[in-house]
C-alpha cells in the first residue's frame, strides 16, 4: 500500500494513545467498579449516555412514506424483530456470544419509530425527537444515503450512535464520514467494481453506454461510480442525465437514451422510482435495442417491477438465497415471525445493524459511546452471511462482499424470490485503501 | 435518428403524459367551473379508480396491510382490462354522486378555505385507507396482454403500445364530455352555471340534479384516468396526490370550467415535461410551474377561462 499520505500521521497516534489510555482507564475504572450495566459511574456525561431506568432506547427512523416506504416497512419488520431477539432470544441473538437473550447490558430494549418521509429534514426533526425527548442510544435507518447523511451528521453533533442501514452513496462513509456512524452496506464505488466485470463478461467489453441517475447523492455517486469502472473495462459514457426523484413518468427520458445511440443503459434509481423507470423502459421495448443494467436493485423494487427485470443485471445488498448458517437463520426467524414472509436485503441490514450496535455494547460492557464504537472499529467478524468481514476503522465502512443478481422472468418469480444470484463477488476482489476512493475523503470527527 | 423522428417523439411523449393529465383535470374543471367547489379529493377518486380497476383487472398477491393480514393474501377478479374499463367509471361515479350529497353540498356556500379542508382532510382519509387495507408498497398494474410492449410508429419508431391506447382512449372521452356538455341541455345548464349559477337558478333551473350529474361525472372522468393510467406507473396509495397538483395546474392554465382549455392546458404541460427533459433535464420539474406562472400573468382567469360574472 503506498504510505505516502496513508500511513499514520502524527494525529493518528495520537488519537491511537487516547484511546487506548481511555480503554485501559475503562476497564480498571469497570474492574473496580464491577462493571455495572449503564456504567454512569464510570464515564462522563455524553449525549444522551447515561442510560436512566431499567430500559434501553432505540429509535428507528424509516421511510413510512414516499418513494422508499416500501423499503421502510420491510426494514421496520427487521428491527422489530432484532428488539425481540435481543430481550428473549431467538434468531441469531442465540448464537452470538456477546448477546444474552435479556436485553442489553441487563437493560431492556424498547424502541420508537419515525417517518423519514425519504426527506431529509423531516429525517432530521424525526431523530432530533427521538434524541431529545426520547432519549435513544441508537439511531438506525435508511433507504436514502441523502436521509442517511443528514441524520448521521446529527447523531455526531449530538453524541449519539447511528448505525446506518441501506445507504449506497460513497458519500456516506467518504466525504460525509462521522465517527459516530457505521455502515454495514456496501457502496456505489463497490457496486462498480462488482458489476463491471460480470457485466463485461456478459455484453463485450467495447460498448457505449448511457446513464439515467436520481438527482441527489447516492445518484450521483452511483453514475461516478459507474462511469469510472466501466470505462476501466473499457466501455465508453455517451451521456448521463439526472433526474428529479419522485419522477413517476420516465418516458421522455428514455426516449432521449434511445436517441443517444448508445449500447447500454444504466438505471440508476431505487425504489419506485426505480420500478417507474425500469417498467417504462420494458414497455417502449429498450430492452430489444440496449442492454438494460439495473446497478441496485432490491425486493420491493423488483416487486413493483413485476416481469421488467428479466434478464437484468444488478446488485443487491443482500439475498435470502445466500447459503449460509446466519442468512438461513435470519430468512427462517423472519419468515416464523411474519407469516413465511422472505425478507428483503434491507430488512437484514436492519436487523444486522442493530444486533451489532448490542453486541458492542455488550463488548464495551457499557452505553458510554466512544467505547461502544472502539469495539466496532477495525472489528473482523463472520457472522451476518455475507462471508468474512471487517468494520474499517478509518471510514466506517464495512469491507465485505457484494452479491451480483440477475432478475427472474415474471413466471418463476415468487415467494419472494426475484433474482438469480450469479456472483458472490468477494471481499478480496473488491475494496479500495483508506487513502482512496471515497475514504480518502473522509475525516470521521471526535469521538467525545 | 433523424431530427424529424427526434422531435416527433418528444412531441408524442408529451401529448401522452398529458392525456392523463386532461382526464383529471377536466372533472376538476367543470366541479370548480360549476359548482364552485374545490376539490382536493379529486385525486382520491383517481387513485380509487386504480385500485377498483387493479382488481377488477387482475388477481393480484397482497404483499401487505390488513386485508392480507386477515387472510386475503390474493385478491381480484381476474376480469381483464375492458371490463374495468366499463365497471370503474360507474363505480366511481357512484362514489362521486354520494360525495357531493354528503359531503360537497353542505359546503357550497361556505368560503373556498373551509372546502379546501375539507377535501383534502377526505383525501388524506381515503389514502390512509388504502395504505392500511392494501399496504403503503407498490403494486405492478401490468398492461393488457393485447397492449403491452412497443410497437412501430411511422416517424417515431418504436412507441410502447399502451401509450398509444392511452391517448386513444382520452380522445374518445374527452370528445364524448364535449359533446355531452356543448350539445345537451345538460351541458346547456352547465354552461350556463359555469358563467352564473345564480342566474340559472333565478330561471327557474333546479339545479340540484345537474350538480349532482357534473359531480358524478367529474369524479368517473378521474375514476376512468385511474384505469388508464395505472399499467404506467407502479400503483400505491400515493399517486392520488402526485397526479392532483399537476391536475390543478392544468386547470389553471386552461381556464376554470373550460374542457378545451383543460385539454390545451393539459397538451402543454405535457409538452413542456417532455420538451425540458430533452433540452435541459433537470429544469423538467420547475418548468411546468414557471408555465403557470407565466399564464397566470398574462391571463389571470387562464387561456380559455371566463371572467367571472361578480355578483
Amino acid at each position: 500500500m503506498p504510505q505516502a499520505n496513508g500511513g499514520p500521521t502524527r494525529r493518528d497516534v495520537v488519537k491511537a494513545a487516547s484511546a487506548t489510555g481511555a480503554a485501559s482507564i475503562a476497564s480498571i475504572a469497570g474492574c473496580l467498579g464491577g462493571g455495572g450495566g449503564g456504567g454512569s459511574e464510570d464515564y462522563p456525561a455524553l449525549g444522551n449516555y447515561p442510560v436512566e431506568g431499567d430500559t434501553v432506547m432505540l429509535g428507528f427512523n424509516v421511510p413510512q412514506s414516499g418513494p422508499y416506504s416500501s423499503e421502510g416497512k420491510d426494514e421496520l419488520r427487521a428491527y422489530k424483530l432484532a428488539v425481540k431477539h435481543l430481550n428473549n432470544g431467538g434468531g441469531w441473538v442465540d448464537g452470538w456470544s456477546d448477546l444474552s437473550a435479556d436485553g442489553v447490558l441487563g437493560k431492556t430494549v424498547d424502541y420508537v419509530t419515525g417517518d423519514t418521509a425519504t426527506d431529509a429534514d423531516t429525517a432530521r426533526q424525526s431523530a432530533r425527537r427521538m434524541i431529545q425527548r426520547d432519549n435513544v442510544q441508537m439511531v438506525s435507518g435508511g433507504s436514502s444515503s441523502a436521509v442517511a447523511i443528514a441524520v448521521q451528521e446529527l447523531c455526531q453533533q449530538e453524541k449519539v450512535m447511528f448505525m446506518a442501514c441501506l445507504t449506497h452513496s460513497n458519500d456516506t462513509t467518504g466525504k460525509n464520514c462521522v465517527r459516530y456512524g457505521f455502515r454495514e452496506m456496501f457502496n456505489a464505488y463497490m457496486t462498480g467494481q462488482a458489476l463491471a466485470p460480470v457485466v463485461t463478461e456478459e455484453y463485450g467489453d467495447d460498448l457505449e453506454f448511457y446513464q439515467l441517475y436520481a438527482d441527489y447523492s447516492w445518484g450521483k455517486t452511483q453514475q461516478a461510480s459507474m462511469k469510472k469502472f466501466f470505462e476501466e473495462a473499457g466501455w465508453s459514457e455517451v451521456d448521463s442525465v439526472p433526474t428529479p426523484l419522485g419522477t413517476k413518468d420516465y418516458q421522455s427520458y428514455l426516449s432521449e437514451a434511445r436517441n443517444s445511440g448508445a449500447d447500454a443503459i444504466f438505471l440508476n434509481h431505487y425504489g419506485l422510482d426505480g420500478a417507474n423507470s425500469l417498467g417504462g423502459a420494458i414497455d417502449m421495448g429498450l430492452d430489444e435495442d440496449m442492454e438494460i443494467v439495473m446497478p441496485l436493485y432490491n425486493r420491493p423494487m423488483a416487486q413493483a417491477a413485476g416481469g421488467a427485470i428479466e434478464g437484468i443485471y444488478g446488485t443487491v445488498a443482500w439475498d435470502a438465497q445466500i447459503d449460509n448458517e446466519p442468512s438461513n437463520s435470519f430468512t427462517k426467524a423472519f419468515g416464523d415471525e411474519y407469516s413465511g414472509r422472505v425478507p428483503s436485503g434491507p430488512a437484514q441490514l436492519a436487523y444486522a445493524q442493530t444486533l451489532q450496535w448490542a453486541a458492542a455494547a455488550e463488548r464495551a460492557g457499557t452505553f458510554y459511546p466512544p467505547e461502544i464504537i472502539k469495539q466496532l472499529e477495525g472489528r473482523s467478524y463472520n457472522n451476518l452471511g455475507m462471508g468474512k468481514e471487517t468494520m474499517r476503522k478509518c471510514d466506517h465502512q464495512a469491507q465485505r462482499a457484494v452479491p451480483v443478481v440477475k432478475g427472474l422472468p415474471g413466471s418463476e418469480q415468487g415467494s419472494g424470490q426475484f433474482f438469480d444470484l450469479v456472483n458472490l463477488t468477494s471481499r478480496s476482489e473488491l475494496g479500495y485503501g483508506c487513502d482512496e476512493g471515497p475514504a480518502g475523503e473522509c475525516e470521521l470527527g471526535s469521538y467525545e | 435518428m433523424s431530427l424529424v423522428s427526434q422531435v416527433a417523439t418528444v412531441l408524442i411523449n408529451g401529448l401522452q403524459q398529458g392525456a392523463i393529465y386532461v382526464l383529471v383535470a377536466i372533472g376538476l374543471s367543470i366541479i370548480l367551473g360549476t359548482l364552485k367547489f374545490v376539490n382536493f379529493a379529486h385525486g382520491a377518486l383517481y387513485l380509487i379508480g386504480t385500485y377498483v380497476g387493479l382488481f377488477i383487472t387482475l388477481e393480484v398477491q397482497l404483499t401487505g396491510g390488513k386485508l392480507m393480514e386477515w387472510g386475503y393474501t390474493e385478491l381480484g377478479l381476474g376480469w381483464g382490462f375492458l371490463p374495468a374499463l366499463i365497471i370503474v367509471p360507474a363505480v366511481v361515479f357512484v362514489v362521486g354522486i354520494v360525495m357531493e350529497r354528503f359531503v360537497a353540498r353542505p359546503f357550497y356556500d361556505r368560503p373556498d378555505t373551509d372546502q379546501i379542508l375539507l377535501t383534502f382532510g377526505l383525501a388524506i382519509v381515503v389514502q390512509e385507507l388504502f395504505k392500511i387495507l392494501f399496504g403503503g408498497q407498490s403494486y405492478n398494474f401490468a398492461r393488457p396482454a393485447w397492449a403491452s410492449g412497443p410497437v412501430s410508429v411511422p416517424v417515431i419508431g418504436s412507441f410502447p403500445q399502451w401509450r398509444l391506447y392511452v391517448l386513444g382512449i382520452t380522445a374518445v372521452l374527452v370528445a364524448g364530455v364535449y359533446l355531452l356538455i356543448e350539445y345537451t341541455d345538460f351541458g346547456l345548464v352547465v354552461r350556463a352555471g359555469t358563467r352564473d349559477a345564480e342566474m340559472v337558478q333565478l330561471l327557474g333551473i333546479k339545479i340540484t340534479r345537474p350538480y349532482l350529474m357534473v359531480f358524478g361525472v367529474g369524479a368517473a372522468l378521474a375514476g376512468v384516468a385511474g384505469v388508464v393510467g395505472g399499467p404506467l406507473y407502479a400503483v400505491n396509495p400515493n399517486i392520488g396526490t402526485e397526479v392532483l397538483v399537476p391536475a390543478f395546474l392544468v386547470v389553471v392554465i386552461g381556464g376554470v370550467g373550460s374542457i378545451t382549455g383543460a385539454v390545451i392546458g393539459g397538451i402543454l404541460i405535457g409538452e413542456t415535461l417532455a420538451i425540458l427533459v430533452a433540452v435541459a433535464p433537470q429544469w423538467s420539474q420547475v418548468g411546468i410551474y414557471v408555465l403557470a406562472a407565466v399564464v397566470l400573468l398574462a391571463r389571470p382567469q387562464g387561456l380559455l377561462g371566463v371572467e367571472e360574472v361578480t355578483p
